[in-house]
């Protein structure tokens, strides 16, 4: 056993952490508040390509893309930590770019996807993956939206929601069914046949671009199609990903918040003191505190169980899942609870943090689908004596 | 970071898992019926060598890693061994043994550890004072040097074990004037005139483990008593009271184990309205989140007893965060077990209620929840 991080892992960590200065802070910042497409560098399409693009170089890509690395795992959570502290759009917006239609086509693309894969890893072009369906996810309904074999291709038709980078996405992986297999459909952006919805409002991740798409009898080409698959591996895969960036997701919530009510505690007086010198503010401090520290421990070890194949990793991960979604809420309450009037105020770290934390319970595998899960596994290894 | 376990720290858990359920766990229900010390069990702990696992093999010990030592206490905890057996444990290893192992001489080393690593003597640790808990400069315990002899006079409360140990490590002031720096230490040993219990107390929970209140009235020891350097009583305490924050808590997240699988095995034969509970999604819930609970604790423990094998003597910080989510979450994991159990689990033939009672200790002992907050706020 060791809690502390390799000089490898802390030296990635440090490289990653360098990238924030003054000037990315900015651009993050705006992140937030940015309109899609402006066409002049300030937009939130130009400022999310530069900040993946400064995350491929300073290496951060290199690891965990894909199945075959999924022993890099535990180094990736302290990197997606690392980003979600700087920002949790940003981390969405790469991640779903980088490890989850990365990963997809690292796992399963091969051939022509190769050179794809490449542009995605280095930060040339933006990825989304289009997984949930307004009737349900797949595998649980086997998906609606489906492939009918044409020619050298497919015609697709379905409807997809929630897909994270998909207004400003150069490609896009859809999933479907081909004759009751699952299948991914690559298609671009002005595709005949394809359209791509209004970026939607969002609670939280304002700076992270979400739409609908809808396929309409959309052509895409055999080469552009991973699939009919044999089995539903990939879309566990998908969604094993998806929740380990939403685990990072919630810890930077819980770390920004935290940080921000403990700074101003120190900084904001009352009754001729600071209010950190009232128990009922350090108290307040001291929860968040722990439970961002628990979080951590129990997300490196979901990360390390996956990393090293453990048995029970499915079940450590919705557990991470789980309680750092809880905790982060949790924190992000408590911390505006001490900024108090300061907090409610719109576009403070600790206002963004309270709004983006409710994310993480719902997106991904729900805190209700992976209590269900854990609940199955708990009565599965204890039968009936 | 590395969370694997050796071969021989797995092989060794299940070795104590698969012992106590057999040897110790099936008396433990009586022995907390009648809030009665298990001699029995002890004795067979002591032959299984888990009285002094992280001793060196010369002075009677295991020669264990702690992170071996918190896994055997996890382990007990799982098996359905009480709290208080498992409270009298770690004060006898923990805080009595380990201080005069750290701080004694040589002479001290061999006449206390291999007896108390046997379980041939039982030990226990006096700090706490009716007027001094986490507050330790206000005790008022005096140690008066008189020639080649400390004179102590004062008492201590809730001491773990006081009425049936051989030997206590006790904390006084040899100098009230100093402040911590006027706390020592001191090896009093059981028959010594003077020292006296005066009672044990009746408690809610733990209760195979005699707490008790200690009495110094012109308690003459040998000057050779002293247990490590005059003055530095506070620094020691410190160091003994992480212990309380890290393999001390190992057994409570082994109960919540304990918990979880009693509970997933009676939800699947437990029918109403004709079919198993464990088919309902707010009982599935219970387990849910039982074993996320569990998960969460297990890292924290493990990181302190990490910190103390890689040497880092003081880890304050780190033992607060534990000692903190243990005591304030780990209450939740056993109500709802008793609730899950329903009627059973208000009964003491379930052992559930036994837990719940046991686990109410977590956020009082070694320093309240309140403590651990201002510790945390204080050092974050």
């Amino acid at each position: 056993m060791n809690f502390d991080w390799t000089k490898d892992e802390a030296e990635l960590i440090k490289r990653v952490a360098g990238l924030w200065d003054e000037a990315a802070l900015a651009d993050l910042a705006a992140l937030e508040t940015a309109a899609l497409e402006t066409g002049d560098g300030s937009d939130l399409a130009a400022l999310t390509r530069k900040q993946i693009g400064r995350l491929a170089e300073a290496g951060a890509f290199a690891v965990a893309v894909g199945p075959s690395a999924k022993a890099e795992t535990l180094r990736w959570m302290a990197l997606m930590e690392n980003v979600a502290q700087a920002s949790g759009s940003l981390l969405l917006a790469a991640e779903s770019s980088v490890r989850l239609f990365g990963g997809l086509l690292a796992g399963w693309g091969g051939g022509p996807l190769a050179n794809l894969l490449g542009q995605v890893v280095s930060g040339e072009a933006i990825g989304a993956l289009a997984l949930s369906e307004p009737g349900g996810n797949q595998p649980q309904t086997g998906g609606r939206t489906q492939g009918r074999k044409e020619g050298d291709g497919y015609r697709v038709t379905g409807t997809k929601g929630f897909v994270a980078n998909g207004p400003m996405a150069d490609m896009i992986a859809v999933s479907g069914q081909v004759e009751g297999k699952t299948a991914f459909f690559l298609v671009q952006p002005g595709q005949e046949g394809v359209k791509i919805g209004p970026r939607m409002a969002t609670l939280g991740y304002n700076g992270l671009a979400v739409s609908t798409l809808d396929l309409d009898h959309a052509f895409v080409p055999a080469d552009r199609v991973i699939g009919p698959l044999a089995d539903d591996e990939a879309v566990r895969f998908l969604h094993t990903v998806q929740d380990l960036i939403l685990v990072a997701a919630s810890l930077g919530v819980m770390i920004r918040t935290h940080n921000e009510a403990n700074a101003y505690s120190r900084t904001y007086h009352r009754g001729a003191k600071p209010i950190y010198s009232h128990q009922e503010v350090r108290f307040k401090l001291a929860d968040t505190f722990t439970l961002m520290q628990t979080s951590q421990l129990l997300a490196y070890r979901a990360a390390w169980f996956q990393a090293t194949g453990e048995k029970e990793a499915p079940v450590l991960i919705h557990a991470a899942k789980v309680f750092t979604a809880e905790a982060a809420e949790k924190v992000s309450s408590l911390a505006m609870q001490i900024l108090a009037g300061r907090g409610y105020v719109m576009g403070n770290p600790v206002e963004r943090g309270y709004r983006e934390a409710k994310f993480a319970a719902l997106a991904g595998t729900t805190s209700e689908v992976a209590r269900m899960s854990i609940a199955e596994d708990v009565l599965r290894r204890f039968p009936v004596a | 970071m590395d969370f694997a376990l050796t071969e021989e720290q797995v092989m060794f858990r299940d070795q104590v898992l698969k012992f106590a359920k057999k040897e110790i766990a099936p008396r433990c229900q009586e022995h907390d019926l009648k809030a009665e010390f298990d001699w029995e069990a002890w004795r067979k702990m002591g032959e299984f060598g888990l009285l002094g696992l992280h001793f060196p093999e010369e002075l009677g010990g295991g020669g264990a890693d702690v992170m071996t030592s918190v896994l055997a206490a996890e382990a007990l905890g799982e098996a359905g061994v009480d709290g208080g057996l498992t409270l009298s444990l770690g004060a006898h290893t923990y805080l009595c043994a380990d201080t005069i192992f750290r701080h004694g001489t040589e002479e001290q080393k061999k006449r206390y550890v291999p007896r108390l690593a046997s379980g041939e003597w039982v030990g226990c640790m006096g700090l706490t004072e009716p007027g001094a808990g986490s507050d330790a400069a206000s005790l008022k315990t005096r140690a008066i040097r008189q020639g080649d002899a400390w004179v102590l006079n004062g008492g201590k409360i809730f001491i773990t074990n006081g009425s049936i140990a051989q030997v206590a490590v006790i904390y006084a002031k040899t100098n009230p004037d100093a402040g911590h720096a006027g706390i020592s230490a001191f090896i009093v040993e059981k028959g010594t005139p003077g020292f006296s219990v005066s009672r044990n107390l009746h408690k809610m929970g733990c209760r195979t483990s005699p707490t008790s209140v200690l009495s110094f009235d012109d308690c003459v020891i040998p000057a050779e008593n002293l247990l490590g350097v005059e003055g530095n009583g506070f620094f020691m305490s410190m160091q003994t009271v992480e212990w309380d924050r890290s393999t001390l808590l190992a057994p409570f997240i082994g109960a919540v184990a304990f918990c979880l699988e009693r509970s997933a095995r009676y939800a699947q034969e437990r029918v109403q309205f004709g079919r198993p509970i464990a088919s309902f999604q707010a009982i599935r819930r219970k387990l849910a989140d039982m074993k996320i609970f569990m998960e969460a604790a297990r890292s924290l423990v493990y990181r302190i007893a990490w910190c103390k094998d890689q040497g880092r003597p003081v880890n304050h910080l780190e033992a607060a965060v534990a000692k903190l989510f243990m005591g304030d979450w780990s209450l939740a994991p056993a109500n709802d077990a008793v609730n899950l159990h329903g009627g059973y689990g208000y009964c003491h033939e379930y052992d559930m209620e036994r837990v719940f009672r046991d686990s109410r200790l977590a956020p009082i002992g070694g320093g309240t929840s309140e403590v651990q907050r201002v510790l945390i706020s204080r050092l974050m």
